[in-house]
């Protein structure tokens, strides 16, 4: 195993080789680093796999007030014993030579038969060849010992005394080397490799909107699909955006409340002098209103790119066609998680004499296989200028249920036979925040216009 | 969308033997977008051109369609009555000169049907009605009134009590005072006399398009019902009854038609409306080969009747589907019955080969140029404020493109800029890491005849040393490698700008656009703490036209 070590490392490394359980102050010491140069090392260590800490804790016991005098004075029973080892002595002078150790010694003396008492005086029976503590209490002494270096049954007869012994609790960290660590090898010589496994910081990655990324996608899967890009003002009379959709001029949807109208903007000419008489005529004969030039010159923001399409068509009468329109369109509605007054719209047209429905749902069910989803299904639906109407339904994985997006139909003869067109044109469109929104798994449809670069910076250019 | 709010149980019980699933199923093929469901509950969105779905009795009808229950049109069985007769006085003629309606008998109502009713009555008023102006629709309790009744005028002192209201109010007050008159009021003008239906004893039944009287209120102890509709047109109105009659007669209504007489009105008829269909176009349309019986059956199963002339197909439209226009609504009358889960898709080759459009292709290799700069792309709406395009900006202008009657304060003027928006972007981003750098291409608008739009291209630098040369150096290099385009910089004034740190952009002695340090005071209007330097150019007339 190869692995690039910084000099820290490498001392750290060869130091425990040398001597396998170090505390952070011993590494110091041995390998001669700063406090925080081991603190460091030891981390890197650590995050590596190579190194462990181990924290344990130990005892170090020291003598305390009774323990010191016994240390200097012998044992409380010695010392009784040591006065009757000649002569019986009476209690009292027994308790005045003591004083307080005389209890305990008397105790202790009585309790192990090494005295008896025959009427006031006190004498020796026994004297023992050694006391249990005294060991411990020499090897104390005057020092602080661990209590791993002590007898354990020696040390209990102690630790029982009230004020013999003082503990110290003493937290200790080791460090030792992982079984990884124990097979690298570590080279002294110094060279220019770096450690290339190390993090490193990120930076800010320059990117196209993520909504342009979804546009530029579907504008891509069109133009492969056959069909050419037209563009056109976002800003159109009132005669291409409804009029020649055929959307009557009382309809609720033409009203101010769903479109936005320019202040004071009327369009002088709005379409050849036949255009607008025939499609006059079929709006009085179908809808059987009183049709207002005047209407149809306002100008409004559009509400469909489908606008663009059926100028496009109506200019150029092609026999056969695919061309689609996407861009910007414009609803008067309250902005919500949902809704926005202005998002992007695509729609394609296919114009030829055998065109069918059945193609035009192949030609969608491919485009959505190219964006990912293959879960589709077609309902009925209804569109003011289109006939038959379908739309398209997407299962979401994620939101678990089948989402509405692009709209399909047959553009109705009240709409092409006014304009000359002769061919059936089958349409199909919709919104691309929804299918973005789909992409990037986002709930909120204002996250694309907020330009919040948190967002931008971290969004995924890939999904 | 208008919503109608159905009950499994409810339609169970009308359709017989169903499942739950079965109608979940089944409903979005007949065009109805399930909402929400909440145990027997069920709300269902309808498109606006299916009124007669705005209750569960119309729903029905196209569910034993499918279901294949009851199928072909369904018809109106009118009895004729001389019992109820409405005279129609010559004075409605200029205000609201038509009328119609039908007599509903020996029925249950419950609430939930009078809940239904309301809402159907408020669609149709809103759609096909126009907001009450071409037509608007009364129903009223039978058993309060007396007939014969007439369609007249009164001046406006006159008093009646109103719906919702226990004491009498005149014409002028309801207009003044209800809701529903300050909202429709408006369709009467100024005229002194305004549309009313008497009784024989001379009490109100209605005054249309406002209001009914208080004592004609359908309650659930109601048996028989008297429904009006008025209106401008005669068609308009049929079609508005007609609706409401299929529902009722679906009720379990006997309905009977009432003699209407005076000026062009006429006892309604409701006779099938006939159409003739080639079974070509709808082969043609579908891109199926389906045989003229199959036709037939399928237009059936969408309630619509159906026999073979030859290779022709005549179909009757019961009236209530006003909404077939002609041919091509057959069509997808019978794709609908034909079940569009049977169509399966194809993938024909294209004959037409696809092309980007040159102006999306040349801004994107704007987008990709900046991209390669260190540029993050912004979107920002065309429909913006004047607070972000002016006053923030300290600009001006007197050739404001303004949208009226916006919901949103947010959105009300056309941009004739990109900069502010991006500068408004940057007043949003002050505790992100910096530098900051943002570009946007995009639609700006100005007046011309009556408006012009063009695409311009903005960027701008935020960090402690943005300067002057950092920016220029920037637009320089991107013009001239993305599409050889050497632009000058020339001495100018702007009020966004610092005086003295700004240029105009010209290119082949043409002014493109602008250039420049941010003003400081502009800066601190955006609370942002590091200086900043922006372009604006237009890209119309330089890389594309």
């Amino acid at each position: 195993m190869s692995q690039v070590f910084h000099e820290i490392e490498k001392k750290i490394v060869l130091s425990l080789k040398n001597n396998p359980k170090q505390t952070p102050e011993q590494l110091q010491t041995s390998t001669d680093l700063s406090p925080d140069q081991i603190r460091r090392g030891i981390e890197w260590l650590k995050l590596k796999g190579l190194a462990i800490v181990k924290e344990s804790q130990t005892i170090n016991l020291s003598l305390g007030k009774n323990g010191l005098e016994s240390f200097h004075k012998g044992l409380p029973e010695r010392r009784l014993l040591d006065l009757l080892k000649n002569d019986s002595k009476k209690l009292q002078d027994l308790q005045s030579e003591l004083g307080t150790v005389f209890g305990p010694a008397m105790g202790l003396a009585r309790k192990n038969n090494w005295v008896d008492t025959s009427e006031d005086k006190i004498f020796l029976k026994k004297y023992p060849s050694e006391f249990s503590g005294e060991k411990t209490l020499k090897q104390i002494g005057e020092n602080k010992i661990h209590q791993s270096e002590l007898d354990p049954a020696d040390l209990s007869d102690i630790l029982r005394r009230p004020d013999f012994l003082i503990e110290e609790i003493i937290k200790i960290k080791e460090v030792e080397l992982t079984e990884n660590a124990k097979s690298i090898e570590i080279s002294t010589n110094s060279s220019n490799a770096i450690d290339v496994e190390s993090k490193v910081p990120d930076v800010i990655v320059a990117r196209i909107h993520p909504l342009k990324d979804t546009i530029d996608e579907i504008r891509e899967i069109f133009v492969t699909l056959g069909f050419t890009e037209i563009i056109g003002n976002m800003s159109q009379p009132a005669f291409w955006n409804f009029d020649a959709l055929f959307t009557p001029q009382d309809h609720p949807a033409r009203e101010l409340q769903d479109t936005f109208y320019l202040d004071g903007l009327s369009a002088k000419k709005i379409g050849t002098s036949e255009q607008i008489r025939k499609i006059s005529e079929s709006h009085k004969k179908n809808w059987r209103y009183y049709w207002d030039i005047n209407e149809a010159r306002k100008m409004v923001l559009r509400t469909h790119t489908t606008c663009v399409t059926i100028k496009h068509l109506a200019e150029n009468k092609p026999d056969e066609a695919r061309v689609f329109s996407l861009g910007r369109v414009f609803r008067n509605e309250k902005v919500s998680y949902k809704h926005l007054v202005e998002f992007n719209q695509i729609e394609g047209i296919v114009l030829g004499k055998n065109s069918t429905l059945r193609d035009l749902m192949g030609i969608q069910r491919e485009f959505y296989r190219r964006i990912g989803l293959t879960k589709i299904k077609f309902w009925p639906t209804f569109f003011p200028y289109t006939e038959p109407s379908f739309q398209t339904m997407v299962y979401n994985d994620r939101l678990e249920k089948w989402v509405e997006l692009f709209g399909m139909g047959v553009f109705r003869p009240e709409v092409t036979k006014p304009l000359g067109i002769t061919k059936p044109v089958l349409a199909w469109g919709g919104g691309i925040e929804r299918i973005a929104m789909l992409k990037y798994g986002l709930d909120d449809v204002r996250e694309f216009y907020n330009n919040n670069l948190n967002w931008l910076r971290s969004a995924k250019k890939c999904q | 969308m208008p919503i109608v709010e159905l009950s499994y149980s409810r339609l169970q019980k009308l359709l017989g033997k169903t499942t739950k699933k079965q109608i979940a199923d089944l409903l979005p093929f007949l065009g109805l977008d399930i909402e929400s469901e909440e145990d027997d509950l069920i709300r269902v969105e309808y498109s606006p051109n299916r009124p007669d779905y705005s209750t569960d009795f119309g729903i029905i009808l196209g569910l034993e369609g499918l279901l294949g229950i009851k199928t072909g049109a369904v018809r109106l069985n009118i009895k004729k009555s001389n019992n109820y007769a409405i005279n129609v006085e010559s004075t409605v003629s200029k205000i609201r000169p038509y009328v119609t309606g039908i007599i509903a008998q020996n029925a249950q109502i419950d609430d939930n049907f009078i809940k239904q009713l309301i809402a159907m009555q408020e669609d149709l008023h809103f759609g096909i009605g126009r907001r009450r102006k071409k037509s608007s629709i009364g129903i009223h309790d039978l058993d309060k009134i007396s007939f014969p009744l007439t369609y007249t005028t009164t001046k406006r002192d006159h008093q009646f009590i109103p719906l919702n209201s226990n004491k009498k109010l005149s014409i002028s007050e309801i207009l003044e005072s209800t809701d529903v008159g300050k909202n429709y009021g408006f369709l009467l003008g100024n005229s002194a006399k305004v549309p009313i239906i008497f009784d024989s004893k001379n009490q109100t039944v209605s005054f249309p398009p406002i209001i009914n009287a208080a004592e004609t209120t359908v309650t659930t102890k109601t048996k028989n019902l008297f429904v009006e509709v008025t209106g401008i047109n005669k068609s308009d109105i049929e079609d508005m009854l007609s609706i409401v009659a299929t529902v009722l007669q679906t009720a379990g209504f006997r309905i009977v038609s009432p003699k209407i007489f005076g000026g062009k009105n006429t006892s309604p008829k409701f006779e099938l409306k006939k159409m003739v269909i080639d079974s070509d176009l709808i082969n043609q349309t579908l891109g199926l080969k389906l045989n003229n019986s199959k036709i037939v059956s399928s237009l059936k199963k969408s309630r619509l009747d159906a026999t073979l002339k030859g290779k022709k197909i005549i179909c009757g439209i019961p009236p209530h589907r006003f909404d077939i226009f002609g041919p091509m609504d057959l069509v997808e009358e019978v794709v609908l019955g034909y079940g569009i889960q049977n169509l399966e898709p194809i993938l024909s080759p294209s004959q037409t080969l696809g092309q980007i459009n040159p102006i999306s292709l040349q801004l994107k290799s704007v987008s990709l140029i900046m991209i390669g700069l260190g540029f993050t792309e912004a979107l920002n709406s065309s429909l913006t404020s004047k607070k972000i395009l002016y006053n923030m900006t300290n600009r001006e202008s007197n050739e404001i493109i303004s949208v009226l009657d916006s919901k949103s304060q947010e959105h009300t003027i056309l941009r004739d800029s990109i900069l502010p928006g991006l500068l408004e972007n940057l007043s949003k981003n002050i505790h992100i890491s910096y530098p900051q750098k943002l570009f946007e291409t995009g639609t700006v608008f100005f007046q011309d005849d009556p408006i012009g739009e063009k695409i311009n291209f903005s960027g701008v630098i935020a960090h402690k040393d943005a300067t002057f040369t950092e920016i220029k150096s920037i637009l320089q290099s991107a013009l001239n490698q993305g599409f050889d385009v050497k632009i000058e910089t020339k001495t100018f004034s702007h009020p966004t700008f610092e005086e003295g740190r700004v240029a105009s952009i010209s290119y082949n002695d043409k002014i493109i656009g602008i250039i420049g340090e941010i003003n400081s005071k502009i800066i601190e209007n955006y609370k942002v703490r590091v200086p900043v330097v922006g372009f604006e150019i237009s890209l119309t007339g330089l890389i594309f036209d």
